[in-house]
Protein backbone atom coordinates (compact mmCIF):
# COMPACT_ATOMS: atom_id res chain seq x y z
CA UNK A 1 0.00 0.00 0.00
CA UNK A 2 3.12 2.17 0.07
CA UNK A 3 3.17 4.44 -2.59
CA UNK A 4 6.55 5.68 -2.15
CA UNK A 5 7.21 4.06 -5.76
CA UNK A 6 4.62 6.95 -7.00
CA UNK A 7 6.07 10.23 -8.56
CA UNK A 8 4.70 12.84 -6.25
CA UNK A 9 2.39 15.81 -7.89
CA UNK A 10 3.88 18.52 -9.65
CA UNK A 11 5.22 21.40 -7.41
CA UNK A 12 3.88 25.04 -8.96
CA UNK A 13 7.09 26.75 -10.49
CA UNK A 14 7.61 29.65 -8.06
CA UNK A 15 6.81 33.02 -9.42
CA UNK A 16 9.71 35.29 -10.59
CA UNK A 17 11.06 37.77 -7.81
CA UNK A 18 10.14 41.63 -8.20
CA UNK A 19 10.24 44.31 -6.77
CA UNK A 20 12.39 45.51 -3.68
CA UNK A 21 10.80 43.68 -0.88
CA UNK A 22 11.56 46.86 1.55
CA UNK A 23 10.17 48.65 -0.39
CA UNK A 24 7.25 47.16 -0.91
CA UNK A 25 6.38 46.38 2.96
CA UNK A 26 7.50 49.65 3.95
CA UNK A 27 5.16 51.42 0.92
CA UNK A 28 2.16 48.72 1.76
CA UNK A 29 2.27 49.88 5.47
CA UNK A 30 2.82 53.80 5.48
CA UNK A 31 -0.55 53.95 2.35
CA UNK A 32 -2.93 50.88 1.96
CA UNK A 33 -2.77 49.69 -1.23
CA UNK A 34 0.64 51.44 -2.45
CA UNK A 35 2.64 48.23 -1.31
CA UNK A 36 0.85 46.58 -4.27
CA UNK A 37 0.87 49.65 -6.38
CA UNK A 38 4.22 49.34 -6.35
CA UNK A 39 4.07 45.91 -7.19
CA UNK A 40 1.91 46.54 -10.22
CA UNK A 41 -1.32 45.55 -8.73
CA UNK A 42 -2.39 48.93 -9.70
CA UNK A 43 -6.66 48.07 -9.72
CA UNK A 44 -5.97 46.05 -6.50
CA UNK A 45 -4.08 48.85 -4.76
CA UNK A 46 -7.12 51.14 -4.95
CA UNK A 47 -9.52 48.74 -4.50
CA UNK A 48 -7.80 47.96 -0.79
CA UNK A 49 -6.53 51.75 -0.28
CA UNK A 50 -10.54 52.58 -1.05
CA UNK A 51 -11.68 49.41 1.23
CA UNK A 52 -9.21 50.69 4.21
CA UNK A 53 -9.50 54.30 3.88
CA UNK A 54 -13.70 53.57 4.43
CA UNK A 55 -13.53 51.58 7.17
CA UNK A 56 -11.26 54.54 8.80
CA UNK A 57 -13.47 56.73 8.06
CA UNK A 58 -16.08 55.18 8.91
CA UNK A 59 -14.44 54.51 12.37
CA UNK A 60 -13.53 58.16 12.86
CA UNK A 61 -17.52 59.20 11.60
CA UNK A 62 -18.67 56.76 14.69
CA UNK A 63 -16.16 58.66 16.92
CA UNK A 64 -14.26 55.08 18.11
CA UNK A 65 -11.18 54.47 19.64
CA UNK A 66 -8.02 55.45 18.34
CA UNK A 67 -5.88 52.81 20.71
CA UNK A 68 -2.77 54.36 22.36
CA UNK A 69 -1.33 52.37 25.06
CA UNK A 70 -2.57 53.21 28.67
CA UNK A 71 -0.03 52.40 31.56
CA UNK A 72 -1.12 48.98 33.52
CA UNK A 73 -3.50 47.94 30.92
CA UNK A 74 -1.49 45.79 28.56
CA UNK A 75 -4.08 44.91 26.19
CA UNK A 76 -4.18 48.49 24.81
CA UNK A 77 -0.40 47.42 23.93
CA UNK A 78 -1.77 44.75 21.62
CA UNK A 79 -4.62 47.34 20.07
CA UNK A 80 -2.46 50.13 19.70
CA UNK A 81 0.00 47.91 17.37
CA UNK A 82 -3.33 46.57 15.88
CA UNK A 83 -4.18 50.17 15.23
CA UNK A 84 -1.17 51.69 14.03
CA UNK A 85 -0.88 48.91 11.63
CA UNK A 86 -3.04 51.70 9.20
CA UNK A 87 0.27 53.09 8.75
CA UNK A 88 0.22 57.23 8.19
CA UNK A 89 -3.50 57.40 9.10
CA UNK A 90 -3.05 56.73 12.59
CA UNK A 91 0.13 59.62 12.60
CA UNK A 92 -2.08 62.09 10.58
CA UNK A 93 -5.23 60.91 13.11
CA UNK A 94 -3.18 61.08 16.30
CA UNK A 95 -0.69 64.01 15.75
CA UNK A 96 -1.49 66.09 13.06
CA UNK A 97 -5.68 65.87 13.54
CA UNK A 98 -5.16 65.13 17.17
CA UNK A 99 -8.54 62.73 17.21
CA UNK A 100 -9.94 61.17 20.00
CA UNK A 101 -12.86 58.88 19.99
CA UNK A 102 -15.69 59.96 21.78
CA UNK A 103 -16.43 57.79 24.40
CA UNK A 104 -20.23 58.98 24.75
CA UNK A 105 -20.58 58.78 21.32
CA UNK A 106 -23.63 56.18 20.40
CA UNK A 107 -21.18 54.72 17.97
CA UNK A 108 -18.16 54.65 20.09
CA UNK A 109 -17.34 50.60 20.17
CA UNK A 110 -18.28 50.47 16.50
CA UNK A 111 -16.26 52.76 15.76
CA UNK A 112 -13.41 51.23 17.49
CA UNK A 113 -14.08 47.87 15.87
CA UNK A 114 -13.94 49.64 12.50
CA UNK A 115 -10.78 51.46 13.20
CA UNK A 116 -8.91 48.42 14.29
CA UNK A 117 -10.12 46.56 10.97
CA UNK A 118 -8.76 49.21 9.11
CA UNK A 119 -5.10 48.85 10.95
CA UNK A 120 -5.56 44.95 10.71
CA UNK A 121 -6.39 44.75 7.15
CA UNK A 122 -3.29 46.55 6.31
CA UNK A 123 -1.02 44.31 8.41
CA UNK A 124 -2.38 41.66 5.89
CA UNK A 125 -1.79 43.71 3.20
CA UNK A 126 1.76 43.94 4.09
CA UNK A 127 2.32 40.19 4.60
CA UNK A 128 0.40 40.05 0.71
CA UNK A 129 2.76 42.12 -0.31
CA UNK A 130 5.83 40.37 1.13
CA UNK A 131 4.33 36.88 -0.42
CA UNK A 132 4.00 38.36 -4.01
CA UNK A 133 7.55 40.09 -3.89
CA UNK A 134 9.55 36.71 -2.24
CA UNK A 135 7.18 35.06 -5.31
CA UNK A 136 4.75 32.64 -3.28
CA UNK A 137 1.92 34.66 -4.60
CA UNK A 138 0.54 36.02 -8.13
CA UNK B 1 -28.16 55.68 10.17
CA UNK B 2 -26.92 54.87 13.47
CA UNK B 3 -28.26 51.26 13.47
CA UNK B 4 -26.75 48.14 14.90
CA UNK B 5 -28.07 46.15 11.67
CA UNK B 6 -26.93 48.86 8.86
CA UNK B 7 -23.37 49.21 10.83
CA UNK B 8 -23.02 45.60 10.80
CA UNK B 9 -23.48 44.83 7.12
CA UNK B 10 -21.27 47.38 6.34
CA UNK B 11 -18.98 46.12 8.56
CA UNK B 12 -19.49 43.02 6.85
CA UNK B 13 -19.86 44.39 3.30
CA UNK B 14 -16.01 45.73 3.71
CA UNK B 15 -14.55 42.47 5.01
CA UNK B 16 -16.28 40.43 2.99
CA UNK B 17 -14.74 42.39 -0.05
CA UNK B 18 -11.13 42.74 1.50
CA UNK B 19 -10.83 38.87 2.22
CA UNK B 20 -12.44 38.11 -1.50
CA UNK B 21 -9.97 40.74 -3.13
CA UNK B 22 -6.98 39.50 -0.79
CA UNK B 23 -7.65 35.75 -1.30
CA UNK B 24 -8.64 34.93 -4.49
CA UNK B 25 -7.67 35.76 -8.11
CA UNK B 26 -10.80 34.61 -10.57
CA UNK B 27 -13.44 37.20 -10.75
CA UNK B 28 -15.61 34.04 -10.04
CA UNK B 29 -14.03 32.84 -6.98
CA UNK B 30 -13.81 36.05 -5.93
CA UNK B 31 -18.01 36.67 -6.29
CA UNK B 32 -18.14 33.12 -4.78
CA UNK B 33 -15.86 33.60 -1.67
CA UNK B 34 -17.37 37.32 -1.14
CA UNK B 35 -20.95 35.39 -1.00
CA UNK B 36 -19.88 32.81 1.18
CA UNK B 37 -18.07 35.32 3.82
CA UNK B 38 -21.19 38.17 3.55
CA UNK B 39 -24.01 35.96 4.01
CA UNK B 40 -21.52 34.14 6.98
CA UNK B 41 -21.39 37.36 8.82
CA UNK B 42 -24.89 39.05 8.30
CA UNK B 43 -26.95 35.50 8.74
CA UNK B 44 -24.59 34.39 11.60
CA UNK B 45 -25.06 37.55 13.34
CA UNK B 46 -29.03 37.47 12.46
CA UNK B 47 -29.32 33.56 14.16
CA UNK B 48 -26.84 34.97 17.19
CA UNK B 49 -29.37 37.74 17.68
CA UNK B 50 -32.56 35.64 17.35
CA UNK B 51 -31.10 32.99 19.66
CA UNK B 52 -30.48 36.00 22.23
CA UNK B 53 -34.13 37.65 21.67
CA UNK B 54 -35.89 35.83 24.70
CA UNK B 55 -33.04 36.39 26.90
CA UNK B 56 -33.91 40.53 28.69
CA UNK B 57 -30.94 42.89 27.81
CA UNK B 58 -31.24 44.03 31.02
CA UNK B 59 -29.62 47.67 32.39
CA UNK B 60 -26.93 49.34 30.39
CA UNK B 61 -23.77 49.01 31.32
CA UNK B 62 -22.02 51.44 33.31
CA UNK B 63 -19.57 53.49 31.41
CA UNK B 64 -16.28 53.16 33.00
Amino acid sequence: MADSGTPSAPQPAPLPVQGNAAVAVLSAWLIPGLGHFYLRRRLRGVAFLVLVLVSILVGCWLEGNLYQVVPGQPLTILATLASMGMGFPYFLLRYALHYQGNIMGPGYEYGTAFLLTGGLMNLLLVLDAWDIVRGKKE
Amino acid sequence: MLSHFLLMVLYALLVSLFFSLLWRRGRREQIRLFLQIFIGMVGGGLLVAWLMYPFPSGPPAPIP
